[in-house]
């Protein structure tokens, strides 16, 4: 039932399975459980889910409390609805090696791309790096 | 050399005193850690607060600050197991688990890789195995102010959770009679007296709890204490037996709102109140919010013991807060999306409770829908442009067209314009114009707001004003008068458009001055008009035709026929193979029946019954030839007119005529 039909609203949200994308890139799936007007939100039971190519590996987080502006996107996950992935999980610590192969492969190209650009006089600042959006 | 060393997401405290060496792990920078690593003696200065160990002599080789795996916070500096016991007596921690090794190395943000423990199916006695549980771990836990109440279910105790109770403002769910529980033997008890057979409560609403499935921790203390004072209601802020010991524990999720809406409900019964008198809500949303509430509707999905902790009082706050920052004084200016979504909705049930009165007889605008195949095309070139047209992307942002356009270098001495600038004149003017008609609106919808005659004087003048500037402007665009008035802004869609909103605000013979443009010009305005754009000028023209006189009709009448180039046949031919054209017209025709079968005096001047029946039977003529397209409006009065003039045959076949067109039957004559 939502309260405040017209508008958009956590409420009808809390105690279903969720799952949020965070600015810094994590991806979260917890029961919600609370809010507040600044759309802080409390999550239960909560899994951060890592990503890397088709495999994925979940870390228990226990319970979360993540500030609403942090947060990208948040949807509802149908319990229900049958999971046909071709997503692989796999152990914590293989998802945490792969991510951190990524990250280092992402780096080195990075670093060569910076090179380049530097030798070519040019600088390209990364959308990062920047406070303005 | 002091080897620094920071811990990072640990804090621990310690309070009194201890035997052994203190152990201290800070994440302040400023404070060096208080370390009492083998070779070093530290002094630090300032010390935190919360812990001032003495500075102890050097004792060899010690542990460093880490806690054993298996154990998070650590109370004492002891390696090994830590008692329990001393574990809950430190305020910060409020939970133990064990974790797996291999997975803290990976992560020291990991916390807890154990199962939350969760409350067992109660069959029935649902006080003995929380008892059981708690005993362990609440005893002590509990003794300590800090801890309000414990959140991983282990809710056994009456007494710290009785603050609870005094503003739950929980209403009597119709729920009730579901439950299988007896609930006779509900006694009014004192405080932090509960016995197992108070379990049968009022369910808060929102919450299925079908018969004799177990509460959550949350609803569990909160019905046994909602159920204490049902007849207490009236002012469960101000309960009588509130001793001073929970009125120290009034605080956190449960504490008395600081918001200035906060008022207990006092209504038990009522499911959930709507945020105060405040909030302005459409009165349509008002309906729709009672109407839902009598939908519960919540799908018995396995249940949650977690579930509901977030209070129905919570949501309410956090509802009545979102409802405060809705408001507004101009809510048409700041929440446009949300007053047009309901007054459609309204038009929308307004129209379905008329049903279908006469059939059609409140026009039904039908705009028609074209579809356009947007074929995307990289390059742009347009004609008369330099080179290509840079095409936007989200890097680079088309610079919009600018339809401003650049004074005249040429003085009025220069005859010849380009077509294209004259276009942008027209184009900017009737955006400026466009302002100005908002304003309009907008004033007339703040005229049903206002109290005060004087106010609404006011406002009227203003309009009025507004009103006179913008018809003017339409009127003269050109000083040269190329194109006559008004005619340029009817050729532009947008115009049209601004006229169809400013008619109604005219007065009638300015409105009777627009309406006889429309007719006179209408073959050119119906071959110009690709986008289609004439019918939304028919219901405010409508309304105009409906206030004019006999001889007023008549004269538009001629206008309609009667064109430079073109003869009445075909003006008449152009006008039925036209939606508007030919809705036009019949309502021409029906307001002349109207006002011939009214009775009125008409006044007619000398030649309008003849030019009248002239029309008529021009009209009929042309009505039963040539195939008709679907007006947008069939008056019912037509076959009415037909009949008073023309014989039996006539007006069959005109009837099936305008049948076929319009693919219904219309009243029989």
């Amino acid at each position: 039932m939502n309260y405040v039909p017209g508008t958009a609203s956590l409420i009808d949200d809390i105690d279903k399975k969720h799952l949020v994308l965070l600015r810094d890139g994590r991806t979260l799936i917890g029961y919600l459980r609370s809010i507040d007007q600044f759309a802080n939100l409390v999550f239960h039971q909560t899994v951060e889910r890592i990503h890397v190519g088709k495999k994925f590996g979940d870390i228990p987080r226990g319970i979360f409390i993540v500030r609403g502006e942090n947060v990208v996107l948040l949807g509802e996950i149908d319990v229900d609805k049958p999971c046909d992935t071709v997503l692989q999980q796999v152990s914590i610590e293989e998802i945490l090696e792969e991510q951190r192969l990524q990250q280092q492969a992402k780096q080195e190209t990075e670093k060569v791309k910076m090179q380049v650009l530097k030798d070519r006089g040019l600088s390209i600042p990364k959308a990062d790096n920047l406070d303005e959006y | 050399m002091s080897t620094t060393r920071r811990r990072l997401g640990w804090i621990s405290m310690h309070t009194g005193p201890q035997k052994t060496p203190a152990r201290l792990s800070l994440t302040l920078e400023s404070h060096r850690p208080r370390l009492q690593h083998h070779h070093d003696h530290h002094q630090t200065p300032n010390l935190p607060l919360y812990a001032a160990p003495p500075l102890l002599p050097d004792r060899g080789p010690q542990y460093l600050p880490r806690a054993p795996p298996g154990q998070r916070g650590r109370g004492r500096g002891q390696r090994g197991g830590l008692g329990r016991g001393q574990m809950f007596e430190d305020p910060a921690v409020m939970r133990i688990v064990e974790g797996r090794p291999s997975l803290k190395s990976l992560d020291s943000a990991i916390v807890d890789c154990g199962n939350a423990m969760y409350l067992k199916t109660f069959e029935d006695d649902w006080m003995a195995p929380s008892y059981r549980k708690t005993r362990r771990i609440s005893g002590s836990l509990l003794q300590d102010s800090a801890i309000v109440c414990v959140i991983d279910g282990r809710r056994g105790r009456g007494q710290h959770l009785t603050s609870n109770f005094l503003d739950l403002p929980y209403p009597v769910s119709s729920f009730r009679g579901r439950r299988g529980e007896p609930r006779g033997s509900y006694s009014r008890r004192p405080f932090g007296q509960r016995g197992p057979s108070q379990m049968h409560a009022p369910i808060i609403p929102g919450s299925p709890i079908f018969s004799r499935q177990p509460l959550t921790p949350r609803q569990h203390y909160n019905q046994t204490g909602g159920f204490m004072f049902p007849s207490n209601r009236p002012c469960p802020s101000t309960p009588q037996s509130l001793t001073p010991k929970m009125m120290q524990l009034r605080f956190g999720a449960n504490s008395p709102r600081p918001s200035p809406f906060y008022s207990p409900s006092s209504n038990p019964v009522q499911h959930f109140r709507y945020p105060g008198p405040v909030t302005q809500l459409h009165p349509q949303h008002k309906r729709l919010l009672s109407q839902k509430q009598r939908v519960f509707h919540r799908k018995s999905e396995g249940w949650d013991p977690y579930c509901n902790l977030m209070t129905a009082k919570e949501k309410e706050w956090i509802t009545r807060l979102q409802m405060i920052q809705l408001q507004s004084e101009n809510p048409y200016h700041e929440d446009y999306y949300y007053q047009e979504y309901y007054r459609r909705i309204e038009a929308k049930m307004a129209e379905e409770e008329l049903g279908i009165r006469s059939k059609r007889e409140p026009p039904k605008l039908t705009t028609p829908y074209i579809t356009k195949t947007d074929s995307y095309t990289p390059v742009v070139h347009i004609e008369g442009s330099l080179g290509q047209v840079a095409v936007s992307t989200c890097y680079s942002p088309r610079r919009a067209i600018s339809a401003v356009h650049a004074v005249q270098a040429q003085g009025p001495l220069e005859e010849q314009k380009d077509t294209r600038q004259q276009r942008l004149e027209v184009l900017s003017k009737i955006e400026r114009l466009f302002m100005a008609l908002l304003e309009v609106e907008e004033t007339e919808r703040m005229k049903t707001t206002v109290l005060g005659e004087e106010e609404e004087r006011r406002l009227m003048e203003k309009t009025q004003r507004k009103v006179e500037y913008i018809y003017s402007q339409l009127q003269h665009h050109d000083p040269l008068d190329s194109g006559g008035e008004f005619l340029p802004f009817l050729l532009v869609s947008k115009g049209k458009k601004l006229l169809t909103r400013l008619l109604p605000f005219l007065r009638h013979d300015s409105a009777l001055k627009i309406l006889r443009i429309v007719t006179s010009n209408l073959p050119t305005l119906m071959s110009r008009d690709t986008e289609e754009a004439l019918p939304v000028l028919y219901p405010p023209l409508r309304n105009v035709i409906g206030g004019l006189t006999f001889s007023q009709l008549i004269g538009v009448l001629k206008d309609l026929t009667s064109s430079e180039s073109l003869s009445t046949y075909d003006c008449l031919t152009l006008a039925c193979q036209n939606k508007f054209g030919l809705s036009l017209l019949y309502a021409l025709l029906s307001q002349g029946e109207k006002l011939l079968s009214s009775g009125v005096p008409l006044e007619p001047s000398i030649g309008d019954f003849e030019t009248w029946t002239d029309t008529i039977f021009q009209v009929a003529a042309q009505l039963s030839q040539c195939s008709l397209v679907e007006p947008l409006l069939l008056p019912s009065n037509l076959l009415t007119l037909f009949c008073r003039y023309l014989d039996k045959r006539t007006v069959h076949q005109l009837k099936s005529n305008m049948e076929s067109a319009t693919g219904f039957l219309a009243l029989p004559s």
